[in-house]
């Protein structure tokens, strides 16, 4: 079972296209950008590793209008395997999520044997990879289509945050804008999304199917809300990086369930999304919030979210073996300075 | 006073300016910041932090303890942490008390 990979590495002479830079001609290979189009629109992010004159290499690339599809290219004199390593630390994404395709066997046996997580692909194939179920991540989602530009804007908050002196000036700075709000049929598929990929900052690592949510989402009235959390900054928009799941049914509110993307982890857009959430619950008159947690493991920062925002555990558990907390009765949350809710 | 229980103190910020903070900042940390009003831990940092904290003073801290009052500050976390050294310290001599 072939895992799904989330960014492709190029060669580029004989590979992107055919013929050597720096011996004056090349032609571009119709079928190798056809990929390359395909893969982005799935969420698939393309990088470069190649031997060769950055300066020469990039500008032939933006001639050809395809310079921005590529993220931290490494076109330079050092082995292969040491420039997929720098492109997996600066894009966060580990070995096993990356694939390299190159026409030299040379360099793939060296990347097979210096990083052998990494698959290797010769360069005849590349018109094939759409086909492949390492490159077929299902179904695509607005995000998806977009992940391209989310990094590319974290690369610009990266650099950003170098010019402030605090932590809190840079995140101020952000105009940071939370949208919290029920979800939409056209937002399940990201949910599902976000519910398969996020194992950290889950609060119980269920993952409702297609079917459960469906019938959630048209819920009894008073009954289960789905609520999605859509982030936007000054650097760009973020798609929905969150999902709470609420059962309203008695006069008292729980959260079922909780999760947001360990994209936005480090900017408190977990505590701003549940105290969001805890603020409706109070101001509709359920004074002792409720929320289910269950460990796996993975997410012990959502326990320590739920308890450094004033949850404290009953004792009791729900179903499927959740430990329940509830709120204190004389704490409110707060939404972090940074971050506005709408 | 100050003197004296500075080593604690000392180690949590270090901690924090090499892991937490942009390379390029010129502030003092205050060991009286509210950490996470100041946006410099949240819930992924703080159970880095936490993992530091265990490894570094030799304790475990259970998932009880992870509360606003033990970790909101510098000056917080320290008082934790010689609060439980102290019982661990405490334990042990009653231990080899028994066993004499």
């Amino acid at each position: 079972m072939s895992s799904v990979k989330k960014c492709l590495v190029w060669d580029l002479d004989n590979t992107l296209w055919e013929g050597v830079l720096l011996e004056g001609s090349f032609r571009l290979r119709r079928e190798v950008v056809e990929t390359i189009a395909e893969l982005d629109h799935r969420g698939i992010l393309h990088s470069i590793a190649s031997r060769g004159d950055e300066d020469l290499a990039m500008a032939a690339l933006r001639e050809n209008r395809l310079d921005g599809f590529f993220l931290v290219p490494q076109i330079n004199w050092f082995a292969k395997s040491q420039n997929i390593l720098t492109i997996s630390k600066k894009l966060q994404i580990s070995l096993d999520a990356i694939a390299f395709i190159d026409d030299e066997p040379f360099e793939r046996e060296q990347v097979a044997y210096m990083l052998p997580s990494v698959l290797t692909i010769a360069s005849e194939k590349a018109q094939e990879l759409p086909d492949r179920a390492e490159f077929s991540p299902g179904e695509i989602t607005r995000e998806a289509e977009h992940r391209r530009h989310f990094y590319r804007a974290e690369i610009r908050r990266d650099l950003a945050e170098r010019e402030y002196a605090t932590r809190e000036d840079f995140l101020l700075s952000c105009k940071m804008q939370l949208t919290v709000r029920p979800m939409t049929g056209d937002d399940i598929p990201r949910v599902l999304e976000l519910m398969t990929r996020t194992h950290q900052l889950n609060t119980t690592g269920l993952i409702w199917d297609r079917t459960a949510l469906v019938e959630a989402f048209h819920g009894r009235p008073g009954g289960t809300a789905v609520m999605v959390g859509e982030l936007r900054d000054r650097f760009g928009w973020y798609g929905i990086i969150g999902t709470a799941i609420m059962d309203t049914m008695q006069s008292s509110w729980r959260l079922k369930y909780l999760a947001v993307s360990c994209r936005v982890m480090g900017r408190g857009i977990e505590r701003a999304f549940l105290a969001s959430l805890v603020h409706t619950a109070l101001g509709r008159g359920n004074t002792s919030p409720e929320a289910e947690f269950r460990d796996t493991g993975k997410n012990r920062m959502m326990r320590a979210l739920y308890q450094m925002m004033g949850f404290t555990a009953t004792g009791e558990t729900g179903d499927a073996g959740t430990l329940i907390f509830r709120a204190r009765p004389d704490w409110l949350p707060d939404i972090p300075r940074w971050v506005e809710v709408l | 006073m100050e003197h004296h229980n500075g080593t604690v103190e000392a180690t949590l910020a270090a901690y924090i300016r090499d892991e937490c903070l942009s390379r390029n900042t010129t502030v003092d940390l205050a060991y009286g910041t509210n950490l996470f009003d100041a946006g410099i831990v949240d819930s992924a940092g703080l159970i880095s932090f936490i993992a530091f904290i265990e490894k570094n003073f030799g304790l475990s801290i259970p998932d009880e303890d992870l509360l606003p009052e033990n970790f909101v500050s510098i000056t917080a976390i320290a008082d934790y942490i010689r609060a439980h050294q102290q019982i661990g310290h405490e334990l042990r001599e009653e231990v080899s008390g028994l066993g004499s």
